[in-house]
């Protein structure tokens, strides 16, 4: 049980016989025509149904489900707390120009550890590897969607979302907000729980409202009472010279991908998983000077191809014996994993990713009009509010 | 002053948020709400909201279901996980330093306790002898908590029990009732200040003794014998533990156990207009 | 309660003050330590020979004595590896004429352990394969900041990367039924940043990335010394794309660093770590963070940033494979000198 729960490999492989592997690697690797055992389209994405703010005693606040009856809460809370000036290692008794100038640039910034992250799975402990290793995964790419070097282009714009997320929290050089962001996933993961969990904790930190500001300056912060002018976290309209929609600053999505043979499938369930080559989860948001989507991590994925269980093609098959080797029972080289394989006999994959596959499935992401563009537009059309 | 129900309500006769003694929050509830599992609910009472999922009854894990215990019937299993922003202040720290520990240590003893009182409350209740050697595992979720979680746990549990389709003699539904008054000292009949207060919300549980009823029929009611369910309907679940003169338990168990009634009028509605649809 | 009976020390950690006019740039004591190598040139990770006796190795390695890899040194382990990043040269230099008591910038040290293949326990399920189970645990000492002692997230992310990386280049299905546990401990992590920035100045653990690529590479050895199959050595390498000038930040687009040590460089805007089999030219595990798109390459340069990147990372994989592959050769030697 404990080995099991250790195994991260994208989630529990379904006991699935080597002729069914490898019935759905053939139909899968398919040239340019890739046939899904839910006959979806390589790029398509399983029916969800969203729905966001839907707890009044959060900041933000959202639910998605899959169509296979997987749901994903996220509750997204921020305190205020103190900044602490943890630079002891910036004297008090120096100039104080010197040391403002030390602050300001540290509190400008803001700190990742500011947003706290934690993923609740059924079934797993939450510091077992898995949820540890999607938590950090998500967290890494919202903390790190800074936008460097927009302020100077455009201030007035920039300054809102200076620092992206964590430049957001710092309400002044002493005070910031602290975001807790909790995923509940509220039953037995059915496939790899990933994009789930990104797309609603987008929507979830789309809907967060913070409370107006009234205090000023360096002041001890203080808040209007009336949530009814309370921010957004992202605001909705950064000013007044960008007008298109996609120009707004969003959370990061994560969007899980695999390769199968030469194609890249998105959005896999737990059977197309089980046979992938190679499982990335690329994270990405807008790029809000170039408009363009912007690539922000990229993780490798253990595929949970490599624990299945081996096939045995017939020549080698002990009960076969004796009978006449059938024709078809040769090995070929398999040009995508460069190992002698039997056709039809499951063999797992062994070895890692080639580069030109990896630039082929962020380039599928990535691409202008591609499924990246589709996921945020998608998104963008879930109704806040 | 302190604006609390305790200092109000001799005052107005309302209470914190404006209800009466012997009102019920509004009630939410739905069932069949999470495909994935045999059966599941979700239920809010006020600004406490719940979702409960049930699977089963299953083949039972080795050890446990199936050894002698489990031939008697089927094993309830009850998690319980109160989320971290369900609270006023989020209450948990995600990682594994040491400062998680502390703040972990009260809501995970308080969702152990509630899971506790739900097994032992469900197991006795259900039919489990209708399948053996099986395991019926209820997972609750405390998306939002503001008062009477256990009470509307077990309301959950029983929304989603039924709509999994596990027998059970009749609805198992619980509620809070409490004093207006910290109530120390012995009841006095003839100059009565203090009121029973029914559902009982967060505030009022922090200031005021409470304790939480649950009740079930024996026997479904049926149309003609309505009249009798008063006398029909047993304690199921009995849970305090605050600190009050013997003097007014009665009291409140008897809103406890009419407010159990009201709930579980309520909850027959939801079911059969589920039917209905 | 305090205790007043006795004079106590601080209830935390202290470290020694620095003061600000230090960290102004010019007065020397403080200043960063620039990097002096080319932007492809790794650190060396060598073979090291001190406490070898047999006469072969000192006579055959005796030009590689700046820092280590070396296998076989636990022995009850049925395979275990040690690796030491040399200190960036800056640094050395900075090390030997001291103007601050504090150190510049720590270097890798880490020890890898692999038990196995053993039998799973009773209570396991059958597995067909190899099951791997990767530990990574810092010494509370290893960081500048105390460690505590029950693993972090960190370190449990940093398990689960390793596993990725090692699951691809066994070959597991040759040891059905049985468990190979690999635990690395880490003796002392490279610094997220230089310590004379603010704490706050940048907060990504850019540490963790080379700490990643050692425990990679000390790993593979540590597998090859137990004798277990693999498709190839695995080797992990770091490039990122760092940005050094402090002034204006809007004139130079970040450049292109293999193997880049986050206290030389002001910030790093991006970095990738990969681990990577040579011979057949594939990569079982890669972890990129940080915006990439920015990044200035050679004219006539058509790739991305991330692929830049990667294929940085994939050249420094490389260099460490030839270390790599040394220390493996020492490893059969002596067990074959010792049979």
């Amino acid at each position: 049980m404990s080995n099991q729960r250790q195994a991260s490999s994208a989630s529990q492989t379904p006991h699935l016989s080597p002729a069914e592997l490898s019935y759905l690697y053939t139909s899968l690797s398919l040239p340019r025509a890739p046939i899904r055992p839910d006959g979806r389209s390589p790029t398509q994405f399983r029916p969800l149904s969203a729905e966001s703010n839907i707890l009044p005693g959060t900041n933000g606040s959202a639910r998605i489900g899959f169509a296979d009856g997987t749901q994903a809460i996220v509750g997204v809370k921020a305190e205020v707390e103190r900044t602490n000036l943890a630079t002891d290692t910036l004297a008090s008794q120096s100039d104080v120009n010197d040391s403002e100038e030390h602050q300001g640039s540290a509190a400008v910034s803001g700190h990742g550890s500011w947003v706290q992250m934690s993923i609740e799975i059924p079934g797993f402990r939450d510091d077992d590897a898995l949820p540890v290793f999607l938590s950090e995964m998500m967290r890494e790419s919202l903390v790190g969607s800074v936008t460097e070097g927009s302020g100077k282009a455009d201030a007035a714009d920039a300054a809102e979302m200076a620092g992206g997320l964590k430049g957001r929290l710092v309400i002044n050089k002493r005070w910031h907000w602290r975001l807790y962001i909790d995923v509940l996933l509220l039953s037995q993961p059915l496939s790899y729980p990933l994009p789930l969990l990104s797309l609603t904790t987008h929507l979830a930190l789309l809907s967060t409202k913070l409370p107006k500001l009234k205090s000023q300056g360096e002041e001890d912060p203080f808040f209007d009472d009336d949530w009814a002018v309370a921010e957004y976290l992202y605001p909705r309209i950064s000013s007044q010279k960008t007008k298109l929609p996609s120009q707004y600053v969003r959370p990061p999505v994560t969007l899980l991908v695999i390769s199968v043979g030469e194609n890249v499938i998105f959005d896999p369930n737990r059977e197309e998983i089980a046979v992938a080559d190679a499982v990335l989860a690329i994270s990405l948001t807008r790029d809000s000077e170039a408009g363009s989507l912007k690539l922000l991590s990229i993780r490798t994925i253990d595929p949970p191809s490599r624990l299945t269980q081996p096939a045995v093609p017939n020549s080698e098959n002990v009960n076969m014996l004796g009978a006449p080797a059938p024709t078809e029972d040769i090995a070929v080289l398999n040009p995508v994993t460069g190992e002698e394989e039997v056709p039809g006999v499951w063999r797992p994959r062994r070895g890692g990713i080639k580069r030109s596959v990896i630039a082929n499935m962020v380039q599928t992401v990535l691409k202008k009009g591609g499924v990246g563009e589709d996921v945020l537009e998608g998104l963008e059309g879930v109704e806040v509010e | 002053m302190p604006l609390d129900t305790s200092t109000t309500y001799p005052l107005t006769r309302l209470r914190l948020d404006g209800r009466r003694w012997n009102e019920l929050r509004l009630l939410q509830a739905q069932i069949s709400t999470n495909p994935a599992s045999s059966g599941s609910s979700y239920l809010s009472m006020g600004n406490t909201a719940i979702m409960c999922s049930v699977h089963g009854p299953a083949e039972g894990r080795r050890g446990e279901a199936t050894g002698a215990a489990g031939s008697a019937g089927a094993i309830v299993e009850v998690d319980v996980n109160i989320a971290g922003f369900a609270g006023v202040d989020r209450k948990r720290r995600a990682g594994g330093s040491d400062k998680y520990v502390q703040f972990s240590l009260r809501s995970i003893s308080q969702s152990s306790r509630i899971a506790t009182t739900l097994r032992s409350a469900f197991q006795s209740h259900l039919h489990a002898h209708l399948y053996p050697h099986s395991t019926i595992s209820i997972h609750v979720s405390v998306l939002s908590s503001d008062g009477s979680l256990l009470a509307a746990a077990i309301n959950a549990c029983t929304l989603a029990l039924v709509d999994a389709g596990i027998p059970m003699p009749g609805l198992l539904c619980g509620c809070t009732a409490g004093m207006s008054g910290s109530a120390s000292t012995p009841r006095d009949p003839r100059h009565d200040e203090l009121d029973p207060l029914l559902d009982m919300s967060a505030p009022e549980e922090q200031e005021l003794p409470f304790l939480t009823v649950g009740t079930t029929t024996a026997l479904p009611v049926g149309e003609n014998n309505m009249d009798e369910e008063e006398e029909e309907s047993k304690v199921a679940v009995l849970n305090m533990d605050s600190k009050l003169h013997c003097s007014y338990i009665e009291t409140m168990l008897a809103v406890g156990m009419d407010g159990c009634g009201q709930i579980r009028e309520l909850l027959e509605g939801v079911i059969k207009g589920t039917n209905r649809g | 309660m305090n205790d007043r009976r006795r004079v106590n020390g601080p209830p935390g950690g202290t470290r020694p003050p620095v003061y600000a006019s230090l960290l102004e740039t010019g007065t020397g004591a403080g200043d960063r330590s620039q990097r002096q190598r080319q932007p492809a040139e790794l650190r060396k990770i060598c073979m090291h020979d001190d406490n070898l006796s047999a006469p072969a190795y000192q006579t055959n390695l005796w030009h590689f004595r700046t820092s280590v890899l070396k296998t076989g040194l636990i022995p009850s382990a049925s395979g275990s590896s040690y690796l030491e990043f040399e200190p960036s040269a800056s640094l050395t230099a900075a090390r030997a004429n001291p103007k601050s008591l504090i150190p510049p910038s720590s270097a890798l040290k880490l020890a890898c352990t692999v038990h196995g293949p053993k039998p799973l326990p009773r209570s396991a399920a059958f597995s067909p394969n190899l099951v791997l189970t990767t530990h990574v645990k810092y010494a509370p000492f290893a960081a500048r900041k105390r460690k505590g002692h029950v693993r972090d997230s960190s370190e449990r992310d940093l398990g689960v990367h390793l596993e990725t990386a090692l699951r691809g280049a066994i070959i597991a299905e040759r040891w059905p039924k049985s468990g190979l546990d690999i635990t690395i401990t880490i003796l002392e992590a490279e610094d997220d940043r230089w310590w004379g920035d603010a704490p706050d100045s940048h907060d990504a653990s850019w540490g963790m990335m080379n700490v990643l690529a050692g425990c990679i590479s000390a790993a593979s050895a540590a597998i090859a010394d137990a004798h277990i199959d693999c498709l190839d050595l695995v080797a992990g390498g770091v490039a990122a794309l760092v940005s050094n000038d402090s002034t204006n930040s809007s004139s130079s687009a970040p450049r292109l660093m293999l193997d880049a040590d986050p206290a030389e460089h002001r910030s790093i805007v991006s970095a990738c770590v990969v681990a990577y089999m040579p011979a057949r030219d594939e990569i079982t595990e890669l972890w990129l963070k940080g915006d990439s798109s920015k990044a200035s390459l050679a004219a006539g340069d058509q790739r991305t940033g991330h692929e830049a990147l990667i294929d940085g990372a994939v050249d420094a994989a490389r260099g460490a494979y030839t270390v790599l592959a040394e220390a493996v050769r020492e490893s059969l030697q002596r067990a074959f000198d010792q049979s």
